[in-house]
């Protein structure tokens, strides 16, 4: 199964991996409305900065996912192309799946008006190459087997 | 093969599942007293002021038709009251008899009763399944001041989810913070303030002695002396294994079923899971029961393979909680308050941060307040017991994260080549 390949030395800390995953995540999948009109998703892929080093973090999509072991109602599961993806119609934000994930890369979205929602990478489902990916201009982010 | 599961929670789904990942031939029968799929224990406080209701998919463990999907047989609304190791089987209480090829006791744990007088009166609940849920739901509308014993996870989060709802809260706990083994005193003024800020009362340092009425509650007397005027009450003192079942059939127990590193207890046909079984704690160094849900997943999961012969090893596991009171997110784990461990600590603007270490760099426990998504990672180091010393130094930084690790450490790590 292909997951998003990390590789550090070539990020050049530009962001880009996480404006495309925001547009990806928006309700019109256009860049102007989903940062200015709409409600603007939370990026599943985060940059860190430390001098030197720069890098984008992703769910890594785990085959024995600690996340699902954790969910406390089914939401986090994995899909019919094996990704571990959230339920959000019945995620609660209890934040266990947080509590679990070994790489710390679920993000908590509380906006929502009664539940919040455990937010992660997804894999992009309507897209066969995940945005991060298309979108990085540097080959830090690849698709590849691990 | 026959394998017959008692409970249906989440160790008997997680074990379900595992079984039908590997085998579709073995007949699976799960037998229950609850007369419900498995649902989200967590979820009941929010049943309780209707949050949510029992015909949403949220509250469920698992989406409709999964016994029908996993090819199970459901015996439910029945309880077990007796296993035979000798021949093999188990007795319901309808005089039916099952019999196993393998059974795994998953059969959780009941609400602990402390010694009160008076906790047969009307209005006097408990809260660890749907019918306590059900029964204190339908009275609420006859309870106008509450009196909530213990201040441990269901105590504190029905008395704020009781306070939502505008009812007269005063929530008592013995000890001298409330969550007092998951948080240490500054992670629990978090809570503090966040339970007054919602107008509950909040007595610490006293206990329960009786409770007065003469058909309802009326009365709660504490052990201070003072007493309070209240028409409800609801008893959340912990939960202990329900070990009965396995102590009849002459099974080890202790505080709960004892199981070795492969879930399987002193019979070696029948296996333990979740809140029943006492199983390693790699934090505490010995056996004993944590009854948490990601454990109970675990735990069923590997019990399940173990069933089927894989000879899958349980590494051991710690006490974990994620809990939300009113505006504060806290996630803390293993051991959170100690004067003979390496303490860091950090608070600041509503964030606080703190990590216990022993003398061989290992981290023990940490808590982490508001700041939480990161918390993953520190599990990973308490749970592979990773020298910490050359890292440790960053674990305060409010913007922790892979940035400060290792290079080559890092690399791998995202690489999933060290899982």
């Amino acid at each position: 199964m292909k997951t998003v390949k990390i590789r550090e030395d070539n990020c050049i800390f530009c962001h880009l991996c996480e404006v495309a995953c925001i547009v990806e995540h928006s309700q019109s999948k256009d860049i102007i409305k989903a940062f200015k009109r709409e409600e603007k998703p939370i990026a599943r892929c985060t940059v860190e900065f430390n001098y030197p080093v720069s890098l984008s973090v992703m769910c890594r999509h785990c085959d024995d996912a600690p996340c699902i072991e954790a969910c406390q109602n089914g939401s986090m599961h994995r899909d019919d192309r094996g990704y571990v993806v959230v339920d959000s119609d019945t995620c609660v934000g209890c934040w266990m799946c947080i509590m679990a994930c070994p790489y710390g890369v679920i993000k908590r979205d509380t906006r929502r008006e009664m539940w919040g929602l455990s937010t992660k990478c997804d894999f992009c489902p309507d897209r066969e190459i995940p945005a991060c990916v298309e979108a990085c201009p540097n080959e830090a982010l690849t698709l590849e087997e691990l | 093969m026959k394998i017959v599961i008692v409970g249906n929670s989440v160790a008997a789904i997680n074990a379900i599942e595992a079984i039908r990942e590997k085998d579709k031939i073995s007949s699976i029968t799960v037998v229950s007293d609850e007369n419900y799929r498995a649902y989200s224990h967590p979820l009941l406080p929010n049943l309780v002021i209707g949050e949510v209701s029992r015909s949403e998919d949220r509250f469920y463990y698992r989406r409709p038709g999964f016994y029908e999907e996993s090819k199970v047989n459901a015996i439910l609304g029945k309880s077990v009251i007796k296993v035979n190791p000798k021949n093999k089987n188990i007795e319901l209480n309808n005089s039916e008899k099952v019999e196993y090829d393998k059974l795994l006791l998953a059969c959780g744990g009941k609400p602990a009763k402390p010694l009160i007088d008076g906790l047969e009166l009307e209005g006097v609940h408990t809260l660890t399944n749907i019918k306590g849920a059900d029964k204190l739901r339908k009275d609420l509308k006859n309870i106008n001041h509450c009196v909530v014993v213990g201040a441990g996870l269901i105590g504190s989060k029905i008395a704020e989810k009781l306070a939502k709802k505008r009812v007269k809260v005063t929530l008592v706990e013995l000890a001298r913070r409330v969550l007092f083994p998951v948080l240490d005193d500054k992670g629990a003024d978090f809570i503090h303030s966040e339970l007054k800020g919602l107008g509950i009362n909040l007595i610490l340092n006293d206990s329960v002695k009786a409770l007065g009425g003469s058909n309802r509650v009326e009365q709660v007397i504490l052990n201070s002396g003072k007493k309070i005027n209240a028409d409800g009450v609801v008893v959340a003192v912990g939960v202990s294994p329900n070990i009965d079942l396995a102590k009849d059939a002459g099974l080890k127990v202790d505080k709960g079923v004892v199981v070795n590193d492969y879930m399987q207890t002193s019979d070696e046909s029948i296996y333990a899971a979740g809140d029943v079984a006492q199983a390693y704690d790699i934090v505490y160094g010995a056996k004993r029961p944590i009854p948490i849900l990601p454990l109970a997943a675990k735990q069923g999961r590997i019990s399940a393979l173990n069933i089927l012969g894989m000879d899958v090893k349980y590494k051991g596991g710690f006490p974990m909680n994620s809990i939300t009171i009113g505006g504060t997110s806290f996630i803390s784990m293993g051991v959170v308050d100690s004067d003979n461990l390496e303490v860091l600590s950090f608070e600041r603007d509503g964030e606080y941060r703190k990590f216990l270490i022993d003398e061989d760099n290992r981290l023990k426990g940490m808590i982490l307040v508001n700041n939480i998504e990161k918390a993953g990672i520190f599990n990973w180091m308490i749970q592979n017991k990773f020298d910490v010393s050359w890292i440790k130094d960053v674990f305060l930084n409010s913007d922790f994260g892979w940035k400060y690790f290792n290079k080559a450490f890092r690399v791998l790590r995202l690489d999933r080549k060290i899982k």
